[in-house]
């Protein structure tokens, strides 16, 4: 058994978007864009390692129930493109009033649910208040209780009312289902207006989706979907060697890909990533307080070998907390660089000249051990002697995350757009600085993207010159295929999988 | 992973009793040379390693070759070096496993053997319950409960041992107690404490000391199953059962990792066995007077 | 009979009780809040309360107990905490895939075990019985995911004759790809289970070789094997039977290490999940039907010995005691 990994679903509650609004369907996926005939009645099979808990995105489904269901079973008004974009999905337009509170939006005609049901704005009314229902688990549901009025004034039309400006209000509706408001059992059942419609879940080994006959927009590429579970890498690469599968979402270690590399019939794919691993400091705890101590261990660190034994040349340095798909992306990677020099120097000007002890807090599953073991080998360079308290995913949210009992931690944050966390005082890792706080609220409340993407660089500068934690880098993305497929996506933009455009070639 | 060797029935009659004896004798040696290697290899690990345990500069999976001598793991660590302190956490977990089982399963036998009617139903009944749970899933609720370290697998597969350990005891204990001369000590007033020490311990010793080599074997392969489920010894530590898990994903592009540490676990418990094999034949006094 | 039989099974309904009762005690000690797996990143103190109180973990442990057992009582498992979903369904989708691997597996091994055993007694001073000892031996030592590991490599990557893992998605609907999946994982299992049952057959063969009574017969003018099946055979099974009663019931509960190693949606790698969880409905429900499992291998073990040997007849308990 693998201990289950559990990563952050870190949400980004404030969040801008370049909204680019265009065409609905169609819009290109990646994957290797090979020609020729393709099967349309193929069945494509997904190997993952993230099994829905249960099929309702507001009960606790978990990551995976995303990857499978999101845009293919289920869809929102808005949709996230892979490449990071928001494009209008069962809505054909939206008003903003000039307060920025009010959100007028027009539904798609001829939407169909699965059961056969017309999609009318009573369903969307219905599906907004699920998520922020007071039982809601949604991941989302903190990012919408900005929602204060929901009203339909016809079959077509949904008119929201917000308590304040939020600029994300859109790209956060990309992530609410619509959902039929008689629908029942939606635990185990479905009924979404999306390109394939619920075939079968056997838990703990599969799930399978059909292509829907009366989809509103282009019919999938595809006959069946089936979404291949697996408890852990070595199982999952197996499958795909063996044919088992076709195409991995998303490879969790480097250890196989040679021999997928150097094989023509399988194509490695180096997508974008959104999920960083921190090293991050308790600043509200002793050394960590100070700001110098927190630099000198960022410079002591160097990132690059470290991405190097783990990941062996996939992955990125960033030096923030901002992936390149931001829209305040900047490469900070020269802000506090791997400097020992400096690093002792920084030491002893915050007093700590002979260095000091701190017990870093290690999950108990890869990569953390094994970056735990490397820090250790570099701060004791610089003096400072690391003992490693190796933990469960539960102890860590008891421990770490509710209680704030901890110096350092390591912790994997999987979401985009998730800087914005900095600005809360409250967070685990306990950063509390006016400034940031301040900007990121303007932020949220801007009028514009452009205004919202220039406070969020200075928010993500700011933090990066503060070392409020040490970003030590950004996971690669590697989508593993067989060379008969295409049209897959390959960056995975919050764990969602589109699988309506995978073409596989008779 | 059970133990049920504990019960097997002892061999045949006196006839080729000598022959036993050196039989007995030669799988002895055989057995102490295998077990006692992979010891060395334990004992040497806390004096000298090829390389420090952390040392991550040999490169990716360079194989077998000049300088490691089984090549290196993913993460550039000789992997000779980590066989080497693999072999010391496999001894300390069949020896902790163990000692843990002895004392626990002793106690607990002596106590059922003592014990009568519907208590001795009660308790051997438990332990046919325990015995039937398997280590893992005993080393599982512990793990959940104490978070993965060798001091809770050792642990749990102690407890679970001792389940074995105990049901032998008892029949070992209640075999003794039937005899005339332990029946007239007991009656002419002597104390239960100076039966089991001056009766009872001697006459069992030697089964249980077979049977506690035998557990050695299965508590070293417990643990290397509990290492490759994560539930064991937490990383960087190279566990064996640890080591062939993260290896597993390289098995065909660099299968040393995969084969060198469970092979060598393989000659530890086949070692552990035969020693287990020649005690029973040269120490074992069913073989001498069976069915007393 | 009639009075064991009932005797026996009181002991079984008690035995069942006392488990449950330690099951549910034990796993409230263990520290961890449930409630953590259902909550994320950003979850209010709030929300996590509200985590608590859906999953009543929020209420008073006898409350708790006594719930479960009227859950027990009317034949219904309970509700995952994470999933929300019925444990009572997902536990017996699971068994089909535990039970038929267990029972062949354990077939097999007795099927190789018995011959080899015998042999390995009987004929023990030629080479082959001291190999089939000596392949035994072997047997014991190897650790059973290694075993795995290595067929997965040999047949599954290499020669491509088998699936590597998995179960397919149709079950037992699709029997070709079912068993085929199987395949792999009962050898594995059936081998290192044999080894040691390779032992104690030999041991019990070698006691009956020995013994008065198959002298007797073969002195009075019986054939070797007539003396063997008559006399022998009976009396070497008893011991056998026992072992092979804690074998079948430990391999049921343990095949969560082969589950892992071929990913096989089973008992075993639901429990895995339940624990790493805190999903105390998952782990109490997988527990106490395991438990149940056990307790009724030992009795139908106990039941076989009697009818075999009558000489067990009016003891509690049969067998290796």
């Amino acid at each position: 058994m693998n201990i289950k990994k559990t990563s952050l679903y870190a949400t980004a509650s404030a969040a801008a978007l370049a909204l680019t609004l265009t065409a609905c369907s169609g819009s290109g996926s990646g994957g290797s864009a090979s020609g020729g005939s393709w099967d349309k009645n193929a069945t494509v099979n997904i190997g993952s390692l993230y099994e829905p808990q249960n099929l309702d995105n507001t009960a606790g489904g978990g990551q995976g129930v995303t990857e499978a269901l999101n845009g293919n079973v289920y869809e929102g008004l808005f949709k996230l493109t892979d490449d990071g974009k928001v494009d209008k999905l069962l809505a054909t337009d939206h008003k903003v009033s000039a307060d920025g509170l009010t959100y007028t939006f027009t539904l798609r005609d001829g939407v169909k649910f699965h059961s056969g049901k017309q999609l009318t704005s009573d369903d969307v009314k219905y599906s907004l208040e699920k998520v922020i229902a007071d039982d809601s688990q949604s991941a989302r549901k903190s990012n919408l209780e900005v929602i204060k009025d929901i009203a339909t004034p016809d079959a077509h039309t949904v008119k929201v009312t917000l308590s304040q400006r939020s600029i994300s209000f859109v790209y956060n509706l990309s992530y609410v289902w619509i959902i039929n408001s008689q629908a029942q059992n939606l635990k185990t059942t479905e009924d979404g207006t999306g390109p394939y419609r619920l075939d079968k879940w056997t838990r703990g080994s599969a799930l399978s989706l059909n292509r829907f006959a009366g989809y509103w927009g282009d019919a999938a590429r595809n006959q069946k979907a089936v979404f291949h579970y697996y408890k852990d890498a070595t199982a999952l690469n197996n499958a795909l060697l063996t044919n088992a599968v076709d195409v991995v979402t998303s490879e969790q270690s480097p250890d196989s890909l040679d021999q997928f590399k150097n094989n023509q019939n399988y194509k490695v794919n180096d997508g974008n990533s959104t999920t960083k691993l921190l090293l991050a400091f308790n600043d509200k705890a002793k050394p960590f307080t100070d700001v110098r101590v927190r630099q000198a261990v960022s410079a002591a660190i160097d990132d690059k070998k470290l991405l190097e034994s783990v990941w062996g040349g996939y992955g990125k340095l960033i030096g923030s907390m901002v992936p390149p798909t931001d829209p305040w992306y900047e490469d900070l990677t020269e802000v506090n660089a791997h400097d020992p020099a400096r690093a002792k120097k920084l030491l002893a000007e915050a007093g700590y000249a002979k260095g000091f002890d701190f017990t870093l807090d290690t999950p108990n599953y890869d990569p953390h051990p094994t970056a735990a073991t490397f820090i250790k080998s570099e701060l004791a360079k610089v003096g400072i002697t690391v003992t490693i308290n190796t933990i469960t995913p539960d102890e860590w949210y008891t421990k770490v995350y509710k209680n704030h009992d901890f110096t350092a931690t390591l912790q994997e944050h999987v979401n985009d757009r998730d800087l914005v966390w900095y600005g809360n005082p409250d967070f685990y890792w306990g950063y509390d600085n006016k400034q940031v706080t301040q900007w990121v609220r303007q932020a949220e409340e801007a009028g514009s993207a452009a205004e919202q993407t220039e406070l969020l660089k200075k928010v993500n500068r700011k933090t990066a010159e503060d070392a409020a934690s040490d970003w030590l880098y950004l996971y690669p993305q590697i989508v593993v295929a067989d060379s008969k497929l295409s049209g897959y996506p390959l960056n995975g933009l919050n764990s969602q999988f589109y699988a309506y455009d995978i073409k596989k070639k008779g | 992973m059970t133990g049920t060797d504990a019960l097997e029935p002892a061999r045949p009659k006196n006839a080729a009793r000598a022959g036993r004896r050196v039989r007995g004798t030669a799988t002895l040696v055989v057995g102490c040379v295998l077990a006692g290697a992979i010891a060395l290899l334990a004992l040497v690990s806390l004096f000298w390693l090829p390389f420090p345990a952390d040392d991550t500069s040999g490169g990716r999976l360079t194989g077998p070759g000049e300088g490691h001598l089984l090549g290196t793991d993913k993460l550039g660590r000789d992997l000779f070096t980590q066989v080497m302190t693999g072999s010391r956490i496999a001894v300390e977990a069949g020896l902790g496993s163990v000692l843990i089982a002895a004392v626990i399963g002793v106690t607990l036998g002596v106590l059922a053997a003592f014990a009568q009617g519907w208590l001795d139903d009660t308790l051997s009944a438990f332990l046919d319950i325990l015995i039937a749970f398997p280590t893992l899933l005993l080393a599982m609720l512990i793990v959940a409960a104490r978070s993965a370290t060798l001091g809770s697998a050792v642990l749990a597969i102690g407890l679970a041992q001792s389940a074995v350990v105990a049901r032998l005891a008892r029949i070992l204990v209640k075999r003794v107690l039937a005899q005339d001369y332990i029946t007239a000590a007991r009656t002419s007033g002597t104390s239960w404490p100076r039966t089991v020490l001056g009766h009872v311990l001697p006459n069992i010793w030697p089964t249980l000391v077979v049977n506690l080599a035998l557990q050695f074997g299965l508590a070293v392969l417990a643990e290397a199953g509990l290492s490759y489920l994560g539930l064991g010894a937490p990383p960087p530590n190279a566990s064996w059962g640890r080591m062939l898990q993260e290896a597993q994903a390289t098995f065909t592009t660099a299968p040393a990792g995969a084969l060198a540490p469970g092979i060598l676990l393989v000659l530890l418990v086949i070692g552990v066995n035969l020693i287990a094999d020649g005690l029973r034949d040269t120490l074992d006094p069913a073989t001498r007077r069976r069915r007393t | 009979m009639a009075r064991y039989l009932l005797r026996r099974l009181v002991f079984l309904v008690v035995s069942l009780a006392l488990a449950s009762v330690v099951l549910f005690v034990l796993l409230r000690l263990l520290p961890g809040d449930p409630a953590n797996a259902l909550t994320s990143v950003g979850a209010s103190p709030e929300q996590i309360a509200a985590a608590r109180h859906a999953i009543g973990s929020d209420k008073p442990l006898p409350e708790q107990f006594t719930h479960w057992l009227g859950q027990l009582a009317s034949g219904d498992l309970g509700t995952s905490f994470v999933s929300s979903l019925p444990v009572g369904p997902e536990v017996s989708a699971r068994l089909d895939v535990t039970v038929p691997l267990t029972l062949a597996a354990f077939v097999l091994a007795v099927l190789i075990a018995v011959p080899a055993g015998f042999v390995a007694a009987h004929k023990r001073h030629t080479w082959y019985g001291a190999l089939l000892s000596g392949v035994s031996q072997l047997g014991i030592a190897i650790p059973v995911f290694w075993l795995g590991m290595i067929f997965i490599a040999v047949f599954a990557l290499n020669a491509g004759w088998l699936p590597a893992g998995g179960f397919p998605q149709d079950g037992w609907s699709a029997p070709a790809d079912a068993i085929r999946s199987l395949v792999l994982p009962v050898v594995t299992i059936a081998l290192v289970m044999s080894a040691s049952l390779i032992r104690y057959v030999r041991s019990a063969t070698l006691d009956v070789l020995g013994s008065d009574y198959l002298r007797t017969a073969r002195a009075l003018g019986s054939s070797f094997g007539g003396a063997m099946w008559r006399h022998g055979l009976r009396n070497a099974s008893v011991p056998v039977i026992s072992v092979l009663g804690i074998e079948l019931a430990s391999t049921l509960l343990g095949a969560v290490v082969v589950e892992s190693v071929y990913a096989l949606p089973g008992l075993g790698s639901m429990l895995a999940t339940g624990i790493a969880q805190h999903d105390y409905p998952v782990i109490q429900g997988v527990l106490f039907v395991s438990t149940l499992a056990v307790l009724l291998i030992g009795f139908a073990a106990d039941l076989v010995q009697r009818i075999i040997d009558p000489r067990l007849r009016g003891r509690l308990s049969g067998g290796a005691r």
